[in-house]
């Protein structure tokens, strides 16, 4: 009863803009249909954007991100926006050895104290936990009637890493505003800090009684200094063009190069024997340069009253490298509007890779030692899928609040490495699922 | 008594702008057009029709309609079909707000008189004063029809609360007919726009800061706007102090007392001026609630307190 009577009563005060309308339209001899547009926004004051993110690995990595990003509109149509990330990593993550019928045993990377890995699990390093501290800033303005600038800053620090980051973008518009060209550059300089140290490419992993006096110094010779880093150079030119009232439509390339220590100084590679029994743990080594290139599509429609007025996004990356990865990854996105203040989002993501030429998922003791090995199921071949949804909530027309829940599931696959019988009964490549669940609040 | 009424029209890079004074508020046009031409018949038409819904409907002018019909001593007065539809949107607004808005509650002004420099109130009426007041507000013993409004005696009509809103979506659908180039039309804060400027940019307009003349000014609001209206209701300078309580200035026509708890100003977004006006007035009305009204009427809408 209740219920209804606050239907009843909420019927009635929507009405009441309905019903001004009308008065209005009456009252100055103007169409209703014609006056039910208004755009108005607060730009001076600062608009923030907040959302708490939680991913869960099964089994592995947890990871909890705070964002709070702050936008302020100036008189002149400058845009300044300011964007904190704060994340917390722990849990368990794969060091690249493959599960063995037996436990094995593997030193972790700070070369303080050895772990086991029980007899058919996956090897995973279970010290991995981090905080990481990220600031972005980015300053937008008009040069001309038809030039949009920006440029931005990056910064972010964890235990064991630096980045730092320029950017800077330039957007024509011509074609009335309906095309846009633009393009991008940015430069990063990351500095990798590793406890431990840089393993020396290709070395044994130390294994053995870490009590013993000449542990330290045996160790020491696994490695080859306290750091190391890598330059990335990205540039970006992209077209927008909007096709009509319900759709535009957007295509990037861009071309990338990565110069410097890409290697992963906590990952290894398992060496067997002809039985596929380890014989020992090599560090993985990966090649100091790395140009990819991507191309990318997206169209967005709106749809009229017959499908709810729903916008439909969806995008196609298209990436290739010189390390022979290359990956399609398809985005798609409905919004539908649920009345007029708040929309639920279904989304789906499907992602292939082929893998880098230099992975293995392991190596055979027979085997010449190759330049470049690496293990990373990251860079292996490997199909992936998000689905997810979101649900948000408009409130006074620009506070918005949402709630996104998602399933990631990730599927390694074998691109064609025969198996030694140790390996008949392991999983050889493990299915990674995660969780991730966000609440976001615009304000 | 002839009036003297002056405009300004100056012109920058990109448009003309016109100033002129109505309704005791600075006013002024923006017009998006380098052509002096079309700015000029843009400014003539539009200062013609403020000043000439001010003349009409201004109840401190005695030739106006409204003046006519408060001096009517409760006999019948003739109206045109302006006036007509102004008392029906007025009649609508006061079925929608259940009374709350109510164009026959200006007389309570006689007893709750505000300082025009220090803006506090003068003299705090007795509940007697207030009660004698509050039984000539009383929309629902005025009628009207096409032709005639019959209005008891005493009692007297304000179109304060919707004329200037009013003269704003004139001034707009006028100008609308001279020229397709952009305009806005701002009439004290009470404003509207033919569209998006050129190049499609949003209107940028500043609405003050309730304190903005205190100490330490706060910052002004800037509000980009496409399409449509803004109104302003509160004036954070109008208030009451009675023993430490600081009343606004926002009286409850059903019984003659202020209301309690208000923000100190509403600025609603709406297609027409005179919606976003009604809004921002209903919405003060509700006092401590203000907020969660237009949050309930899925309303644009910024609010001080």
């Amino acid at each position: 009863m209740n219920n209804i009577n606050s239907q009843a009563k909420k019927l009635k005060k929507i009405n009441l803009k309905a019903a001004l309308s009308l008065a209005s339209s009456a009252l100055l001899g103007t169409s209703v249909a014609n006056s039910s547009e208004v755009q108005g926004k607060a730009v001076d004051e600062w608009q923030f954007d907040s959302a708490f993110l939680l991913y869960s690995e099964v089994d592995r990595v947890s990871a909890g991100e705070v964002i709070i990003a702050g936008t302020k509109g100036f008189n002149n149509d400058e845009v300044l926006t300011l964007k904190l990330t704060i994340d917390a990593l722990t849990g368990a993550s794969a060091n690249g050895a493959v599960a063995q019928p037996n436990a094995q045993t593997f030193t972790r990377p700070s070369g303080n104290g050895q772990y086991v890995t029980p007899a058919g699990d996956t090897p995973l390093d279970d010290t991995f936990h981090d905080t990481r501290v990220q600031l972005n800033s980015q300053w937008t303005q008009p040069l001309t009637d038809n030039v949009t600038g920006s440029v931005g800053g990056h910064l972010s620090k964890e235990y064991d890493y630096l980045s730092l980051g320029v950017n800077g973008n330039l957007a024509y518009d011509f074609n009335r505003k309906n095309s846009t060209v633009s393009m991008g550059l940015s430069y990063f300089y990351d500095k990798f800090t590793p406890e431990g140290g840089i393993p020396k490419a290709l070395s044994s992993m130390l294994v053995g009684d870490s009590s013993s006096p000449d542990w330290d110094s045996d160790f020491a010779n696994t490695r080859v200094g306290d750091s190391d880093n890598k330059t990335t150079t990205d540039m970006l030119v992209g077209f927008t063009q909007v096709i009509n009232r319900r759709m535009i439509t957007a295509f990037n390339y861009s071309y990338s190069m990565v110069d410097g220590y890409l290697t992963d100084p906590f990952k290894i590679v398992s060496v067997l024997n002809s039985d596929g029994i380890a014989q020992d743990y090599i560090y993985e080594s990966r090649p100091d340069k790395r140009v990819k290139q991507s191309t990318f599509m997206q169209a967005k429609y709106h749809f009229d009253n017959n499908l709810l007025n729903t916008v439909a996004d969806v995008t196609y990356r298209y990436m290739w490298d010189d390390w022979g990865i290359s990956s399609h990854t398809v985005d798609t996105r409905f919004t539908i509007p649920v009345k007029s203040t708040s929309y639920f989002e279904p989304h789906v993501r499907f992602y292939q890779q082929s893998a880098a030429d230099f992975y293995q998922p392991y190596m055979d003791d027979g085997q010449a030692r190759p330049r470049f090995v690496s293990a990373d199921y990251r860079i292996g071949e490997m199909t992936a899928v998000t689905v997810g949804a979101k649900y948000g909530m408009l409130h006074n027309g620009e506070n918005e609040l949402s709630f996104r829940l998602e399933y990631y599931r990730q599927m390694p696959t074998n691109g064609g490495f025969s198996e030694p019988s140790a390996l008949n009964s392991q999983d050889v490549y493990p299915v990674v699922e995660a969780i991730i669940a966000q609440v976001t609040y615009s304000f | 008594m002839k009036k003297i009424r002056t405009l300004k029209i100056s012109k920058d890079t990109s448009s003309h702008h016109i100033k002129f004074n109505a309704m005791a508020s600075a006013c002024e046009v923006i017009i998006e057009t380098r052509d002096r031409h079309i700015a000029q018949q843009v400014a003539e038409c539009v200062t013609a029709e403020v000043w000439r819904v001010e003349d009409k409907f201004s109840r401190y002018d005695n030739n106006s309609v409204c003046s006519k019909i408060n001096t009517s001593a409760g006999k019948q007065v003739s109206i045109d079909e302006e006036t007509y539809l102004l008392l029906n949107f007025a009649e609508q607004c006061y079925q929608l707000s259940a009374g709350l808005f109510d164009i026959s509650s200006g007389v309570l002004r006689k007893i709750w008189s505000f300082d025009a420099l220090s803006g506090e109130c003068k003299h705090f009426p007795t509940e007697k004063e207030v009660e004698e007041m509050v039984s000539l507000v009383n929309w629902e013993s005025v009628v009207f029809d096409q032709n005639s409004i019959h209005l008891p005696r005493d009692m007297e009509v304000d179109f304060g609360g919707i004329g200037k809103e009013y003269a704003v979506d004139r001034a707009i659908l006028l100008a609308k007919k001279i020229t397709d180039v952009p305009i806005l039309v701002n009439l004290g804060g009470d404003m509207a726009v033919t569209g998006p400027r050129l190049n499609n940019q949003a209107w940028q307009v500043a609405i003050e800061h309730p304190d903005s003349e205190a100490l330490g000014q706060k910052q002004d609001m800037i509000i980009a706007l496409n399409q449509g209206a803004l109104a302003t209701s509160g004036d954070a300078r109008r208030y009451i102090m009675r023993e430490g309580i600081r009343y606004g200035h926002v009286l409850n026509a059903k019984t003659g007392w202020p209301i309690l708890g208000a923000p100190r100003s509403i600025t609603t977004a709406a297609p027409q001026c005179i919606q976003a006006g009604i809004l921002a007035t209903l919405a003060l009305l509700q006092g401590q609630d203000a907020e969660q009204f237009l949050n309930e009427q899925e309303i644009t809408f910024w609010a001080r307190r």
